[in-house]
């Protein structure tokens, strides 16, 4: 055993939430969970193909399995998506800095997801929902470039009902039958108020979308240490020793994904 | 550890026994008109006092390539960690390079243990040799501290014209020494101490200077993060990774997966990446995240004389010069970014 040897694990479920994003449930071989945190990820292994970083989409849980929310665009996520249920990948991690649960409990929270950026965020969304009462007021930000792009959309749904979160969601490209909000994330924010005190926002999403994000939380005086951020890097061991990822004299594989902003505004290459 | 020494003649046979035992030694040897690590088969190969190698010795420890998983797909998928590792004599190390190795034993044990790496190191055997001359114009150790070894090896010799000189820095490289060595003298000593005065001074008439203090060039880089010298330099990098490549200290890999023909068996292997190169930091999706060329010229010059000098307490730079003979464009020897940035801040 060495640390480049993932495991066996098999794919139990697989759903197409969108054209190209897939989502996936899996199970380690030796039946032990994952035992993550929300925000880490892992390296998935096609055997022939290569190794992939992808976030773990699921919250923790009891469950042996754990699941990911897969966009094909590059040669392993591509070979991943094509996979049947029953077919096996390769596993290594779980790997990095997620968030801290203890962290967040008994404060208000406020979720910007971009895209693909739901993926990792339903991690911690769901660690959240799953012990509602250990939290303050949750609010879901939630934007996407169309709505056919809108990922896990009965969980959509569910948050939309709910009256314990208040949940917004917006398209930058308006199409037929859609009768929400249009519009950039940031768009979003002119209908919700936050306690600057109480809350801690968490952004995910495509490396524009912190810009724009950040500078609206920052109009609105909120706190640097109450932004967190995930960050996308190419890695390809996951363990701090391939050089990659690496912002400066960090390693976003190791010290992140997750940052709070107050550790990387001054980061010049990070954002 | 003692001290010993050793004829020369004595160590010679001693090397070419072992070579006769049929125990790989390698050593620089000289190429066309450069010189470079090659399995020896006699002693009379060697070269002593030639250039820098073009490859440093890390390839020995870190190769260009390197298995790291190999695997079956046939049905069940089966796959078993590759560690290879087997006995290598490499002699006539520079100071320059033990520190470099020393270096890349540091990140390898770090945390997550890199049995690849590490495996390896157990198996590798490492006799510097002093260099009493510089070995090339490019070469700046003096300046860096690294004229001398740290740490990282089995055993050190100084040429006494007759003898050797031996410091022995392992217990593995005192049994291979004890044999044929005699403890030095006070005499012995002394006699050192004189040739490495003497050294001294030649290595600090020769060598270009370093006009900020060593100590001083994280805060330096730390201060010239933004200067327009990265860009202007950085204009004139053709992304080629020479200076990646020829480093005993970059050791960032790219892994890749590679099937057999019958695409039922293959490997998982890592190749020496390079962090000037452009896709370096590319992404699926295409986003590239350190595009300017300068940007690139920075980041690897701070790692060397910021990130890991900051983590390590030793520059990552140990002056052996490849990268600045090796550049086309002359952009990246790091004595000369220190000096021009602090030649700047003087004009300021």
């Amino acid at each position: 055993m060495t640390i480049y040897k993932p495991e066996l694990a098999r794919i139990n479920k697989i759903e197409k939430l969108t054209k190209t994003e897939t989502f996936f449930d899996i199970e380690l071989l030796s039946g032990k969970g994952l035992g993550h945190q929300p925000g880490q990820f892992v390296e998935v292994s096609i055997f022939g193909i290569g190794e992939a970083p992808i976030s773990v989409s699921s919250a923790p849980s009891d469950l042996p399995t754990f699941q990911l929310c897969v966009r094909a665009i590059g040669n392993v996520t591509n070979a991943l998506c094509s996979k049947k249920p029953g077919d096996k990948v390769g596993i290594r991690g779980p790997f990095g800095k997620g968030f801290e649960l203890e962290y967040f409990k008994g404060k208000d929270i406020l979720f910007v997801a971009g895209g693909l950026g739901l993926a990792p965020l339903r991690s911690l969304i769901w660690s959240v929902l799953n012990s509602r009462k250990d939290y303050g007021k949750v609010y879901i930000l939630y934007g996407a470039r169309r709505p056919q792009e809108l990922l896990f959309r009965e969980e959509l749904k569910n948050w939309e009902e709910r009256k314990d979160i208040e949940y917004h969601v917006t398209v930058d490209v308006w199409e037929e039958n859609w009768q929400g909000h249009v519009g950039v994330i940031t768009t979003l924010f002119p209908y919700i108020k936050f306690d600057l005190m109480k809350t801690q926002a968490v952004v995910v999403g495509p490396p524009i979308m912190y810009r724009f994000v950040i500078r609206e939380l920052k109009n609105r005086r909120l706190p640097d240490e109450n932004i967190w951020v995930s960050l996308e890097r190419k890695m390809k061991c996951g363990l701090g020793k391939c050089g990659h990822c690496q912002i400066n004299n960090i390693y976003v594989c190791q010290d992140g994904p997750v940052f709070n902003y107050k550790q990387i505004k001054d980061l010049p290459e990070a954002i | 550890m003692k001290n010993f020494v050793v004829g020369k003649g004595d160590f010679l046979d001693l090397i070419d026994r072992t070579v006769e035992d049929g125990k790989d030694v390698v050593a620089p040897v000289r190429q066309e008109n450069q010189a470079n690590f090659r399995r020896i088969k006699s002693t009379k190969e060697i070269l002593w006092g030639g250039p820098q190698t073009v490859i440093p010795p890390k390839a020995f420890l870190f190769p260009q390539e390197e298995e790291l998983v190999e695997y079956e797909v046939d049905g069940e998928i089966r796959i078993k960690a590759t560690v290879e590792a087997k006995p290598v004599v490499l002699l006539g190390i520079h100071p320059c390079d033990i520190n470099g190795t020393a270096l890349l034993g540091k990140v390898f044990a770090e945390k997550n243990l890199d049995e690849n790496y590490l495996k390896k190191r157990e198996f590798v055997t490492i006799i510097g040799v002093e260099c009493l001359i510089p070995c090339s114009p490019e070469s700046f150790c003096y300046r860096k501290e690294s004229i001398l070894p740290w740490e990282g090896f089995d055993f050190f010799l100084t040429d006494m014209q007759d003898n050797f000189f031996v410091e022995v820095g392992s217990k593995k490289g005192e049994s291979l020494i004890l044999g044929v060595a005699k403890e030095a003298t006070q005499s012995d000593v002394e006699k050192l101490k004189k040739i490495r005065r003497e050294r001294d001074n030649l290595f600090n008439e020769k060598q270009r200077e370093l006009k900020p203090k060593l100590g001083d060039l994280p805060k330096q880089l730390r201060e010239n993060y933004d200067s327009p010298m990265w860009d202007e330099r950085g204009a004139r990098c053709f992304n080629c990774g020479s200076c990646n490549m020829v480093c005993p200290t970059c050791y960032c890999f790219d892994v890749r997966d590679c099937m057999e023909l019958n695409l039922r068996q293959g490997n998982r292997s890592r190749f020496w990446d390079g962090c000037l190169l452009t896709d370096f930091t590319r992404v699926a999706s295409g986003e590239i995240f350190r595009e300017e060329r300068g940007a690139r010229l920075r980041h690897r010059t701070n790692r060397k004389d910021w990130y890991l000098f900051e983590k390590w307490g030793k520059s990552f730079c140990t002056g052996c010069g490849r990268c600045g003979k090796a550049c086309l464009t002359k952009i990246v020897d790091p004595l000369d970014i220190e000096n021009e940035l602090w030649e700047r801040k003087g004009q300021k």
